[in-house]
């Protein structure tokens, strides 16, 4: 069947079955590749993406829950004239990144948690990306940077590079 | 070597980062071409048997498969591995050595189809009584799992005479010690995708592509210079990328071959972890001996290394146990005994650390143990006996410089341990240190040559390549740094390419910690000498000598007069239209390892990395679990390039390293292992995360560009020994088996408590 949604802030439509999952909607039938995926079992959180706002593992989403709704990708989270989101710079400065295959499921969920509070505490950072695994970084240089980008982000912040 | 420096030493973000936040970099699975498809493995299932049929029928059967490949269709001969004999067949043909074995490929239009096909294919294996433990591989009638018989290297260090310096000690300590099975869990499970054509190409998630191209040549049967191996961005590797990758590689060219269309091939995560090799599980047999003022006058170590089915790095890594086992001390009289072993498990290789997390942790542990018996602090004992620089070390090699482990010991005690953790009636609190030196270089594992080439354009930007790979630990970002500070540019003007085996030279295997020192000392040859191009067309502009010539900040500037100064493009193009070469492929080659191979009396590697960790922990006596308050790493570097991916490494070694003490277990029942996931198998998450605060220790490396030498392992062998000492001291009971887990704790502190 076509399952219309919008991905990224566009109309998008694909031809897919309805239980085919999500990951393969977004890599196979968009190109969108930058969702990875690291078990295909829900428990490694690198194929996150934001359904409606919130993160969900899209290894384990079925197209057809999809439908009419909207998802947003690593793909979608720069600005249009590729000007880098708060997050993704903030990974950059202070070294949360290193083979960067979980990456793109760590912004997402940083930006879930960020969307919805301006200032979290380490408890909440922690909590918004226990399903996100990383064997490279220890995580301490991501929760700094989740904390970096949400003093970018608040209200009145100057949201240039540190 | 440098005075000042410009760049290096800064905090500088990773040069090929970018990519990676917007989820632009390609990985292997990230390919698409037409006609792809897509490779599935069949694997034996059974640890030991020998096969007595294979029907492909029903797998052809199955609607998308498009071929079925079994031994008998691998042109080469049928063998991968590290070290001559190879011993691990690409598809096994007859004996089953491991239930993760392959016995055939199954080719379709989707990895879907492939994968149904594989569960299709059926093998027929007479099942052996599998050989499960060292002990059962050792016993004089066991079956042999290879011709040779089961032991897969064993080999010896004698220095002085311990028997008799046993009999002269005061204090004896005597113990066992073992640590499990560690899978790498690197996020992106491997992946290859072979492109057929006049020659192969084969995009590869891998760490040493050259290693690849020469076993997927050999295997398909063709010469190495018709297959191109181009290493896509890499999802993690730490040493669990190489031998797998040959394997699958070399079945994706087989296969793309055959068919004439591009394949895939991606393993999932179960297939990573049954599939492909994991960190040895060990048993350590220590003897240490010392005085009454706390001098170790001799250690005896017997290691035992469990390394599965094939031999793959074994007789490195029991190598590397061998000369690492006495610790990073000065100890007159030291003997030791490594030996590695097969058994129908999956195989054991590479993995970050390579032996010394498990010798460091049996080692450390048997030093706490001495210490308390001596009566002597911790660090104390470690201070008395710790290498200093001009000391023989276990293999009598003398380093007359950049031997830190004291500075590091040092930078530890001046941090004092925290004061007011009292405990309760059900918290108990706990220090831990440990030292730790690690062997930078190949040394005695082989020739160390690296090959890299540094180009600068008319417009003064600069391309360097290099056969050693980025997986993540920022070599990339150290070369460029490299690169910038000996030709005055900008970090932003030097681009490090990807590798890709017809462009960049064979730079040897990217192991060993080799690539800041060994690759980072190329790139600054190669470097030096477009310098040297640059300085001279700049003297000829200035009408001065080159001596007179500075490269900084972009521009050649006039020492006498910094105000005549000329942008470094302007140079670059004179230079160009005037003949001065602007690019050269420069070699670095390590002094060669020069050791005796009955004694391994001699000179090994390069340089150490050394270190000195501490760990304050609290232990909740009712549940078993642990926190983790303080956890501070020194290590003497060399030289810092960059402390912002130094600190990266340092971090994510040590969460390795509390993995493989605490929580990560492979789990075997007759032979078939049982948490091949990461819902069972437990990988630190963010909560597990340590507050690791990196301290660095600069005593320049001569043999490393600028004094660095490298870092990315050493802290995995420190955290995990620093975090076995920290438990024992909190809960009062000394734990010899890796992990101690939150359940031995609890059990432990039962124990104590009924006794
Ligand atoms: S790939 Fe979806 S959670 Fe791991
Ligand atoms: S950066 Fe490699 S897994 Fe996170």
């Amino acid at each position: 069947m076509v399952i219309r949604f919008t991905c990224n802030g566009r109309a998008v439509q694909v031809e897919a079955e309805p239980e085919a999952r999500v990951i393969d909607v977004l890599r196979d039938g968009l190109r969108l590749t930058g969702t990875k995926e690291g078990c295909g079992r829900g428990e490694c959180g690198a194929c996150t993406v934001l359904l409606d706002g919130k993160p969900v593992n899209a290894c384990l989403l079925l197209a057809g829950k999809i439908v009419d709704r909207d998802v947003v990708t690593i793909e979608g989270i720069a600005g249009e004239d590729g000007s880098l989101h708060p997050i993704q710079e903030a990974f950059l400065d202070t070294g949360a990144v290193q083979c960067g295959f979980c990456t793109p499921g760590m912004i997402l969920s940083a930006k879930a948690l960020l969307d919805e509070i301006d200032t979290p505490g380490v408890a909440e950072v922690e909590e918004a990306l226990a399903g996100n695994l990383c064997r490279c970084t220890g995580y301490g240089k991501v929760v700094d940077a989740v904390l970096a980008a949400s003093r970018r982000m608040a209200p009145g912040a100057d949201r240039g590079g540190e | 070597m440098v005075s000042s420096v410009s760049v290096i030493g800064k905090r500088i973000r990773k040069v090929d980062g970018r990519e990676m936040v917007t989820g632009e970099a390609k990985f292997s699975g990230d390919y698409i071409f037409p006609g792809m498809v897509y490779g599935t493995v069949k694997r034996a299932g059974v640890p030991a048997g020998r096969i007595k049929s294979i029907d492909v029928t029903p797998a052809n059967a199955v609607p998308g498969v498009v071929d079925v490949l079994v031994a008998a269709d691998i042109p080469g001969p049928n063998l991968i591995g590290i070290l001559p004999p190879l011993d691990q067949p690409v598809l096994a043909s007859d004996e089953i050595r491991y239930a993760g074995e392959s016995v055939a490929l199954v080719v379709a239009e989707s990895a879907e189809a492939a994968r149904r096909g594989a569960q299709a294919v059926a093998v027929e294996i007479e099942a052996y009584e599998p050989i499960l433990t060292v002990d059962a591989a050792l016993a004089p009638d066991a079956r042999k799992i290879h011709e040779t018989g089961n032991v897969t290297f064993s080999k010896k260090l004698r220095k002085g005479e311990v028997e008799s310096a046993f009999e002269r000690a005061d204090i004896l300590v005597e113990g066992d010690y073992e640590t499990s099975f560690q899978e790498h869990a690197y996020l992106e499970p491997e992946t290859v995708c072979a492109v057929p054509g006049r020659r192969f190409t084969l995009y590869a998630s891998c760490q040493s592509p050259f290693h690849i191209r020469g076993h997927v040549a050999a295997n398909l049967g063709v010469p190495a210079s018709s297959v191109k191996v181009i290493q896509a961005n890499t999802g993690g590797s730490f040493g669990g990328k190489d031998d797998v990758a040959t394997e699958i590689g070399a079945l994706a060219c087989i296969a793309a071959q055959r068919l004439n269309r591009p394949v895939m091939i991606a393993h999932e995560r179960k297939e990573s972890i049954v599939g492909s090799n994991l960190r040895h599980a060990a048993r350590i047999h220590i003897k240490t001996g010392a005085l009454k003022d706390g001098r170790i006058i001799a250690r005896e170590v017997r290691v035992l290394l469990d390394g599965g089915a094939y031999a793959s790095e074994s007789p490195f890594v029991t190598m590397k146990t061998l000369i690492h086992a006495a610790g990073p001390y000065n100890i007159e009289n030291v003997s030791v005994e490594s030996t590695s072993i097969y058994t129908n498990k999956t195989y054991c290789g590479a993995f970050r650390g390579f032996g010394v997390p498990q010798v460091t942790f049996a080692s450390e542990s048997q030093i706490d143990e001495l210490a308390e018996k001596l009566g002597l602090d911790p660090l104390e004992i470690r201070r008395i006996n710790g290498l200093r620089a001009g000391d023989p070390n276990a293999t009598g090699q003398i380093y007359e410089q950049s031997v830190g482990l004291l500075e590091t010991i040092e930078e530890i005690a001046k941090r004092p341990e925290p004061a007011g953790r009292k405990d309760d009636d059900r918290h108990v609190h706990g220090t831990g240190y440990a030292a730790v030196a690690q062997g930078i270089s190949n040394g005695a594992e082989g020739i160390d040559v690296t090959g890299a080439s540094v180009q600068m354009s008319q417009d003064g930007s600069v391309l360097v390549g290099i056969g050693l790979t980025e997986l993540g630990q920022g070599s990339r970002t150290v070369y460029a740094l490299i690169a910038a500070e000996v030709l005055g540019v900008d970090v932003d003007s030097v681009s490090v390419r990807s590798v890709d085996t017809d462009a960049v030279h064979d730079s040897g295997p990217t192991v060993a910690s080799r690539s800041t020192t060994v690759g980072g000392m190329a790139v600054h040859k190669a470097a030096s000498e477009v310098k040297k191009s640059l300085v001279s067309m700049a003297a000829l502009m200035m009408k001065t000598e080159g001596e007179n010539i500075e490269l900084r900040d972009g521009f050649a500037v006039l020492r006498t007069d910094e105000s005549a100064r000329i942008p470094i493009a302007s140079v670059a193009t004179a230079a160009y239209w005037t003949g001065f070469p602007l690019m050269n492929l420069a070699f670095s080659k390590a002094p060669e390892a020069n050791f005796d191979d009955e004694t391994h009396q001699g000179d090994v590697y390069i340089a150490y990395n050394y270190g000195t960790h501490r760990m304050d922990v609290r232990v909740d006596t009712l549940t078993g679990e642990v926190t983790v308050l303080n956890h501070l790493a020194a290590h003497d570097v060399g030289r810092v390039i960059n402390p912002l991916g130094l600190e990266g490494q340092v971090e994510g070694a040590s969460l390795m390293g509390f993995g493989l003490a605490h929580m990560e277990r492979i789990q075997y029942v007759d032979g078939i292992i049982q948490n091949a996931n990461f819902a069972d198998y437990a990988v630190p998450s963010i909560k597990d995360r340590l507050p690791t605060a990196t301290i660095t220790v600069e005593d320049p490396n001569p043999t490393g560009p600028f004094g660095a030498k490298g870092a990315g392992e050493p802290p995995v062998a420190a955290t995990a020994a620093v975090f076995a000492n920290a438990v024992a001291d909190a809960v009062g009971v000394r734990f010899t088996r890796l992990p101690i887990t939150r359940e031995d704790i609890l059990d432990a502190l039962k124990r104590g408590n009924h006794d």
